[in-house]
């Protein structure tokens, strides 16, 4: 191709060089946004990866006869009623520990104001040969490991709150075991004894790799669709800018064929003139994507910033998104061209757009029926066959988003069809014909905000599942929230569990300190189905209603975060002897502080064989992982998804009326007001975006549902949360925002000036 | 084209000598038709007979073109009213229309006002054909537009004429 | 010197300058349009002819001197000195324009194009459609109501920018080279189309053209030249 030819082609005039600082622009921010999301997923895997350890459950640490029907754990039990079962002592034996093999505990509610706290027990054989990733060999009995933000919390905490849960400082766990800079793990050490008292010990040889266990592929392909989700909008503004001043560009080419370029020379052209901006757009993105990185990482995902080397996507993957970004786009261009048509003389009046016809609903079902198929197949059939699933529902919903694109000109067109004849004012006429004619550019300009709304509400949809927990409130008859209990463990006696008890109500910020008492520990077969107190230790567990005897009783359901508020009831017996306690409840003032200083006595007191819990935190155990990082996935799609609508509808609504200019130009000469444009402008895209807004919606909650009750049955997607109604609205004031933005353009680009021809 | 107003109007500039006024008048208007010797000194005598000019400082014996002429009052009032009096539109008017604009140019007369007042007279002519269209059967259309094209070419070098005049006075006075 | 009397012009410029830049396109411009009167305003390109037009029309405020409308009937309104949203409401309501080309919205059908002032001004739509029905039928386009502007002929389409000029029945009509894309009988066709009605109902043109022939159809003409008109054909009041 002649350079001298195309030098004209790309550097045309200057309002050509505003849209190739528009293409370039628009590419940059593209590209950028790719990467950085594409390092974020890989992030992600990646963390999930390094605190795939943590995952590691072990084997049990005792040997049940296959005679025995009992789950009873391992502990001999000395002071059991003779009364009970005369095997049970003899049931289970302990499985020793070889070199091979360490006892690990997990705490799982080691809780440090309102976060949890991985903490891993280990006891070990000095000689032994397992290794802690992260750690190496399991720390000494008394001596801890902590990730690097946890001994930071522990150095400026004082040590009655934290500290002393763990003992003495051996040093930091490696980076390599840790999701992110943000992760608070801890690594102990104890001894077997201690381990195999609670029960809740268990063997282990070696740690898993597998950071999904079983629903490592129902994992991938969440992660795969939230990757799609957010994806999309990014390239479809690339679409959108590289689309930009197609009117102006179209007389430019026509002149181009008048002189003797061929109809390829000039489809060349446009390619080449795409391509050069996008290549200097897409390198711009890459600059700014490494530039953004250290600001990315800081955006804490699933409770942890991520290692800025996670968002590195390295040479490789950013040479192809940008030779991708820039390939994509100039053939795009190009075949853009080619279809116009561009004669000599030039496309004299907009080209004429094939009317949609209903054919556009087929994309969108065949999604919706590939979805339901995989529904289906999982919970009807029930049958596990995940070949199928994933392909399924990934392929369903990438249908789907592609079908909401399909089939919105189609419902715009059928809306602008009754619009027209309903129409009464000139702005409304004007508006519906519009779009009546050029329902798919019409609708080009709000496809990135209603793919947005999709988007967000799929998220909004899947994360409302976490959302249903709610704060505990302090009634009588049920735990009080701020308080702790912890169940005493098999062969305490009274006076000690009355002396931790003590120890645990002088502490500054506690209110009470009870203990309760029943025919056996807890754990134990024996376990009686209520917990007896004395009555005047009632009004600390924050009963109001108390009978007369000395000694009262509640059902034990009492101590399993029950819903429904329990009664006290006159204990048969009126003493407490012959039982032992069972558990110890402290009330303190609510204050973190209070708090952490009752776990650390608590769990540090000997005598518990549970570690301390307080009713609200079941709320941090009781959402899953999966669901909670889809839920941050969904935040940063959603914000990343309604910034890009946003952007596109404003390039869309400004060449909407710089294509037009001459025109409305001539109408405004003709005496219309501005107002009347202005209403103009804002019906256009109003009405494709209300058009498909609520199918939007719907459909986004359908997919919600249709992903969140194919991966597992125990959720159920309810109302979703206010930030749900936040985004919406907050992308309608953007596209409000975008259509207001174009209006500055009106005034300016409607005057007398662009009625003028040369 | 009216000859003899045209050598009126060479005189008009200064007196001249017969033959000067036939080399003048030969190189404004005579491309392809000089004027020839017996046709300008046939004119002048008509016109110093209608005391449009005298003749200066007569020689005796000498001929006519020993003779130098010079514009009387009379003669100059009639180059004026010639100038500014518009033609009545018809197809063989070009040529005085020309000579008329290049006089006027000579003589320092304002050549646009005299084309301002042709087109009037043209645009005039045009609406009554206009009018008579619009009355007429298609025969009677036809005959108009002949008429109208006709006077439409000749505005159109009026047109053209106005927008060059500036250049055309210029090329005068230099040659 | 053609003279006209001027008893009653319905518009009036006194001395009119106007500059885009360093450019100067009016020079001082007087000149009155009789109510009732069809000017052709001629003159060489660039001479400000469009400029004068806007003027008249309100378009926009010239730099010095004042545009009067009297339209018939009531009181004179110096045009130069109202508001933007005046004038708008004024040239929609009082005036009619039509241009060269390109004019018409390309995907509003004709009598929709039509009825855009219509609505504009606050008439009702089944009104407004049957009054462009009718004007469209009066210049001949019956039966090509429900066609776009791309599916018309140039000369077609010019019909239907001069009856959208002309539905909210204007005082005075202008029009910028209203002919200056159409082949010989077209313009004509449009032209006397389009006199005939502003002859009978009353509506005075101010028409800008270069082309003689279209300017016959005028009642007289002015000549605009340097931004000033011509000597001849000034107001000599």
């Amino acid at each position: 191709m002649n350079p001298g030819l195309l030098k004209l082609a790309v550097v045309g005039s200057r309002s050509s060089l505003g849209r190739l600082a528009g293409i370039t622009a628009g590419v940059a921010v593209g590209v950028c946004l790719l990467l950085l999301l594409w390092g974020g997923a890989n992030g992600l895997s990646a963390r999930d990866n390094r605190g795939a350890w943590l995952r590691e459950t072990g084997s049990p640490a005792v040997s049940v006869p296959a005679a025995s029907d009992a789950s009873v754990p391992a502990a001999s039990n000395p002071a059991a009623p003779p009364a009970s079962d005369p095997s049970a002592s003899q049931q289970a034996t302990p499985l020793p520990l070889t070199p091979d093999t360490v006892l690990m505990r997990a705490n799982p509610v080691e809780v440090f104001r309102g976060e949890l706290i991985n903490r891993r027990d280990f006891a070990a054989l000095g000689s032994t040969n397992v290794r802690i990733p992260g750690v190496g060999r399991p720390p000494a009995p008394g001596r801890y490991y902590a990730s690097p933000a946890l001994q930071r919390l522990i150095e400026s905490t004082p040590r009655d709150q934290l500290g002393d849960r763990f003992g003495e400082f051996a040093g930091t766990i490696d980076d390599a075991a840790l999701p992110g800079p943000d992760s608070l793990i801890v690594v102990t050490g104890a001894t077997e004894a201690e381990l195999r008292q609670g029960g809740t010990a268990f063997l282990v040889s070696g740690f898993t790799t597998n950071p999904y266990g079983g629903s490592a592929a129902a994992y991938v392909t969440v992660l795969l669709i939230g990757a799609m989700a957010v994806f999309f909008p990014v390239l479809l503004l690339i679409s959108i800018v590289t689309g930009l001043g197609a009117a102006q560009r179209r007389e430019r080419f026509a002149t181009l064929r008048l002189i003797g370029a061929s109809p390829q020379a000039v489809s060349r052209i446009a390619a080449v003139e795409t391509a050069v901006p996008s290549l200097l757009g897409a390198a711009l993105g890459v600059v700014l994507a490494a530039l953004l990185r250290p600001v990315a990482a800081q955006i804490p995902v699933n409770g942890t910033r991520m290692f800025d080397a996670d968002l590195a996507t390295g040479w490789a993957a950013g040479t192809a998104v940008v030779g991708l970004v820039v390939t994509a786009s100039a053939v795009a261009a190009g075949n853009r061209t080619t279809r116009e048509g561009i004669g000599p003389l030039g496309v004299t009046r907009a080209v004429h757009e094939k009317t949609p016809t209903p054919w556009r609903m087929v994309p969108l079902l065949a999604g919706l029926g590939a979805m339901t198929a995989a529904v289906v197949i999982i919970r009807v059939l029930e049958v596990r066959v995940p070949w199928l699933e994933s392909p399924l529902l990934i392929g369903g919903f990438m249908l789907i988003l592609v079908g909401i694109v399909v089939i919105g000109p189609w419902l715009t067109l059928c809306v602008s069809r009754v619009g027209l004849r309903r129409a009464r004012s000139a702005a409304a006429v004007i508006a519906a014909s519009r779009i009546q004619r050029t329902p798919v550019a019409t609708f080009r300009s709000v496809s990135g905000l209603v793919i947005a709304v999709f988007v967000v509400s799929v998220f909004a949809g899947g994360s409302s599942i976490i959302q249903t927990t709610e704060a505990p409130t302090a009634r009588p008859g049920l735990l009080q929230p701020a308080s702790l209990h912890a169940t005493v463990g098999t062969g305490q006696t009274p006076d000690q569990v009355t002396a931790a008890a003590s120890k645990a109500a002088e502490l500054p910020g506690v209110r009470s300190s009870v203990v309760g008492y029943g025919p056996a520990a807890l754990h134990e077969r024996d376990a009686g189905p209520e917990i007896y107190l004395r009555a005047a230790d009632a009004p600390g567990l924050g009963f109001e209603d108390i009978p007369g005897t000395e000694v009262v009783a509640v059902d034990s359901a009492f101590l399993r975060f029950s819903t429904q508020p329990l009664a006290l009831a006159p204990a048969p017996a009126g003493t407490l002897d012959g039982l032992v306690p069972v558990v110890m409840v402290v009330g303190t003032d609510g204050t973190p502080e209070a708090m952490d200083r009752a776990r650390t006595t608590l769990n540090r007191s000997g005598v518990t064989a549970t570690p301390a819990t307080s009713p609200s935190d079941i709320q941090l155990q009781s959402a899953t992982r999966l669901v909670q990082g889809l839920a941050v996935l969904a935040y940063l799609g959603m914000f990343v998804a309604v910034a890009i609508a946003g952007l596109s509808l404003a390039v869309a609504t400004a060449s909407a009326v710089l294509d037009r200019r001459r025109v409305l130009g001539l109408m405004r000469l003709m005496g219309m007001p501005v107002s009347v444009l202005r209403r103009l402008i804002t019906r256009e895209a109003a009405v494709p975006l209300l058009t498909v807004l609520l199918l939007s919606i719907g459909l986004g909650f359908l997919v919600a549902w249709l992903m969140v009750t194919g991966i597992n049955d125990a959720y159920r997607v309810t109302w979703p949360a206010p930030d749900y109604f936040i985004a919406l609205g907050l992308s309608l004031l953007l596209a409000l925002g975008a259509v207001i933005a174009t209006f500055g353009l009106i005034r300016g680009n409607t005057g007398i000036s662009a009625t003028r021809f040369e | 084209m009216n000859n003899s107003l045209t050598l009126l109007g060479l005189l008009n500039r200064e007196p001249s000598y017969g033959y000067d006024l036939k080399h003048s008048y030969d190189r404004y208007f005579g491309t392809g038709k000089a004027l020839a010797f017996g046709q300008v000194y046939s004119t002048l005598a008509r016109m110093v007979r209608d005391e449009l000019i005298r003749a200066l400082g007569e020689e005796t014996g000498a001929g006519p073109d020993r003779k130098k002429y010079e514009i009387t009052g009379a003669g100059e009032d009639k180059v004026h009213e010639w100038l500014f009096t518009p033609d009545v539109p018809s197809e063989n008017l070009q040529s005085n229309l020309f000579a008329k604009t290049v006089i006027a140019l000579l003589l320092g007369n304002d050549a646009e006002q005299l084309l301002d007042l042709q087109r009037s007279e043209h645009m005039a002519r045009m609406r009554e054909l206009t009018r008579l269209k619009q009355e007429g059967d298609l025969l009677q259309i036809l005959m108009c537009d002949h008429g109208l094209f006709h006077i439409e070419a000749d505005l159109r070098w009026i047109d053209l004429t106005g927008a060059r005049l500036t250049q055309l006075k210029k090329e005068l006075q230099s040659a | 010197m053609k003279t006209t009397s001027t008893t009653s012009p319905i518009l009036s410029a006194r001395g009119l300058h106007h500059s885009f830049g360093p450019t100067q396109a009016l020079r001082g411009i007087d000149l009155d349009v009789q109510a009732g009167e069809v000017l052709a305003v001629m003159g060489p390109s660039g001479s400000g002819k469009s400029t004068l037009l806007h003027c008249l029309a309100g378009v926009f405020i010239p730099d010095a001197g004042a545009v009067t409308y009297r339209p018939p009937g009531r009181s004179g309104l110096e045009i130069s000195a109202l508001r933007e949203s005046k004038r708008a409401r004024l040239r929609l309501t009082d005036f009619g324009f039509v241009f060269q080309f390109g004019q018409l919205l390309p995907e509003l059908s004709a009598v929709d194009n039509v009825s855009i002032p219509l609505l504009l001004a606050g008439t009702r739509r089944p009104e407004a459609m049957r009054r462009s029905s009718e004007l469209l039928e009066r210049l001949e386009l019956d039966g090509l109501g429900a066609r776009l502007p791309g599916e018309l002929s140039g000369g077609q389409a010019q019909r239907v920018a001069v009856a959208r000029a002309l539905v909210t029945a204007p005082a005075v009509l202008f029009a910028d080279e209203p002919t200056g894309s159409l082949d010989s009988l077209a313009s004509e066709n449009v032209l006397t189309l389009m006199l005939e009605f502003v002859r009978e109902t009353g509506t005075t043109v101010v028409m800008i053209t270069h082309d003689a022939r279209t300017a016959a159809y005028a009642d007289r003409e002015v000549i605009v030249r340097d931004g000033d008109i011509a000597a001849g054909y000034r107001v000599t009041a």
